[in-house]
């Protein structure tokens, strides 16, 4: 169950005694004393100290949450690169006594901040030719390891060394880098604007997103001839005419690679084909699929196994995920 | 109904009304301390404050997600606001800005080993309870119900998530029988906007020497221990079901909808946590 901000900020005055690995950490605090607390739409955030380094703690608003953040940062757990910083999902990470006497646990998600400042910081004693070198550089390593941060602002953006460091993964996506395109550009005009030190092109190039697939509340990108979109009544898919191919029934949904997408119903997730036939049913507490091993890492009751392209179980579930080359937090 | 996400285009209403009778310096256990009713009753009210303001925090500062009122009632049958001004309804973003009084206190807390350890912590205190005279909800209750009804004619809060009322008291009214407190919370009930009904949640606060706490009863926990919390019972609201997950998540799978809008020396604000505040889509940002 999701935790109240009352008790996130009670829980932050007292870490020995309300959190499983931070029980050393110390909350960041305004003039009153209290926690400094910051919000995005689903998450509650503090920045706290641990272990002589500073860290976002988050605290999801709803357990649904979690259902899409948990699985990319599992996925970018298992990457190798140096611009992305340290981002964990701690389980059952902070414990209270509910309303009716009962223990509670929920899970939170810890992001290193690197050292360094923000992107205001940064405009004050930079160059503005270096920033933007420095943003290039960053669009160019996203697209690299094909993913798009999908949020970048300046307030999720870290000036350290000599290099932007993204943070804040919840909208973090595999296989769209060109996602970021537009706020690419928006921080690119933020620092021609604020910078000063360098010329301010003339040429005003207008961006022009075309939207083929309109009548969403959200849409993705094509892939394998569909498009993931949010409707009223959840997550489904249409073709690249925009009709409708798998009816909007999901809490979540993931894009198609090589005929398969991971689906999150009420009742867990899943895997589907591309007629929406369930070839892992909809009933474990993560489904990964991996395109290019053509397996799945699915997690149930903690425990995990890998499921083959036709959702066979091949391996028994098991409480060491790194056995079976599955990330898991430290 | 009950779906609309609160925006500020869409923007509910919670209205606190706050038992400060004479009754409420009486001593309880509360939270696992040893407390007044009447500081019991503040740090609820207080607390769901907290939940609210912060609930509608963003990076650019608090949004005006929800109007709020706070209504004290005790001494002579007097009903009166608790906010600055005698103000009876202002935006969450003015109560943001108000300067709360800090104070450092000492909480117990439970440990898995069954010990109990003691910290300090800080917390914001807007309002502050009163425990003097008599304990006038029904007329209270009639308050929140014409508040409650101008805020629902608004055309603009037609379609939005309904008004919610908080009552924290210890169950003793003495304005009215017990009839007229449950025809007037039927009054309530029967207000509503577009998406639902007004919902009125009953916190009891009681010196229950058990330390039982209710949380959202159903049918089947009608055995309360006294005929106040019956009476409090009868007149909260059954919870939509668009709750009942939520609900079930924190009271154990077994829990059985519906669910009554009370809680029994237990404070409320996990509702708030289970609003759709400011949010349109668990994907969007």
């Amino acid at each position: 169950m999701a935790a109240t901000l009352q008790l996130f900020t009670r829980a932050l005055q007292t870490p020995d005694l309300s959190f499983r690995t931070l029980s050393e950490a110390r909350a960041i605090t305004d003039a009153r004393g209290l926690p400094r607390l910051m919000r995005t739409t689903r998450f509650a955030e503090a920045e706290i100290e641990w272990h002589g380094k500073h860290w976002l703690l988050a605290l999801p608003l709803s357990p649904a949450v979690l259902f899409a953040v948990e699985r990319q940062l599992l996925q970018i757990g298992r990457l190798r690169t140096e611009w992305l910083a340290e981002c964990r999902l701690l389980r059952d990470e902070l414990s209270w006594v509910g309303p009716t006497g009962a223990p509670q646990r929920c899970d939170l998600v810890l992001q290193l901040l690197p050292d360094g400042t923000d992107l205001d910081g940064a405009l004050g004693k930079e160059h503005s030719e270096r920033l933007l070198g420095a943003l290039d550089a960053l669009q160019r390593e996203l697209r690299r390891l094909n993913l798009s941060h999908g949020n970048l602002r300046r307030d999720n953006l870290r000036w350290s060394g000599s290099r932007f460091i993204p943070i804040r993964y919840y909208d973090l996506r595999f296989g769209m880098p060109e996602r970021d395109d537009e706020a690419f550009d928006t921080l690119r005009e933020e620092i021609l604007r604020q910078g000063g030190g360098a010329e301010v092109s003339d040429v005003e190039a207008p961006y022009d997103t075309p939207c083929r697939w309109s009548g969403h509340r959200w849409t993705s990108n094509l892939f394998e001839g569909l498009v993931c979109v949010e409707d009223e009544t959840g997550y489904g898919y249409v073709d690249a005419e925009n009709r409708p191919v798998i009816a909007p029934q999901y809490l979540w949904a993931g894009d198609f690679h090589e005929g398969r997408a991971e689906v999150q119903t009420a009742q867990g997730m899943g895997l589907i084909d591309r007629e929406g036939r369930y070839i892992i049913p909809p009933e474990y507490e993560i489904v990964a699929y991996v395109p290019a091993e053509s397996i799945s890492r699915v997690r149930q009751n903690g425990r995990w196994a890998l499921f083959d392209y036709l959702g066979r179980r091949i391996t028994p579930f098991v409480e060491d995920g790194e056995r079976l080359g599955v990330w898991e937090e430290a | 109904m009950y779906t609309q996400s609160i925006t500020r285009t869409h923007r509910t209403a919670f209205i606190l009304l706050i038992d400060g009778s004479g009754s409420m310096s009486e001593r309880i256990h509360y939270g696992g301390c040893a407390m007044t009713k009447s500081e019991a009753v503040t740090e609820i009210t207080n607390g769901l404050l907290f939940e609210l303001i912060e609930r509608a925090r963003r990076n650019d500062g608090i949004r005006d997600y929800y109007d709020i009122a706070v209504l004290g009632y005790s001494g002579d049958d007097e009903v009166y606001s608790l906010l600055p001004g005698g103000r009876t309804m202002i935006p969450v973003t003015e109560l943001a800005a108000l300067e709360p009084r800090m104070v450092r206190r000492t909480i117990e807390c439970l440990q898995p080993d069954g010990n109990i350890a003691l910290r300090e912590v800080s917390t914001p205190v807007w309002v502050e309870a009163e425990a003097a005279g008599q304990t006038p909800m029904c007329e209270a209750l009639r308050q929140a119900r014409d508040l409650a009804a101008a805020w629902c004619a608004h055309p603009a809060h037609a379609e939005s998530f309904p008004p919610t009322i908080f009552n924290i008291t210890d169950g003793e009214a003495t304005d009215c029988t017990d009839d007229d407190l449950i025809a007037t919370s039927e009054q309530i009930k029967a207000l509503g906007t577009a998406d639902g009904a007004v919902l009125l949640v009953n916190i009891h606060i009681t010196a229950d020497e058990t330390s039982r706490t209710v949380f959202f009863p159903s049918e089947e926990e009608t055995n309360l221990p006294n005929r106040y919390a019956s009476t409090l019972f009868h007149c909260a609201s059954i919870m939509p079901e668009v709750f009942d997950d939520a609900i079930r998540e924190i009271k154990g799978p077994g829990a059985i909808p519906p669910f009554r809008g009370m809680s029994y020396n237990a404070s409320a604000d996990e509702l708030i946590a289970m609003l759709n505040i400011g949010s349109i889509s668990v994907k969007t940002e």
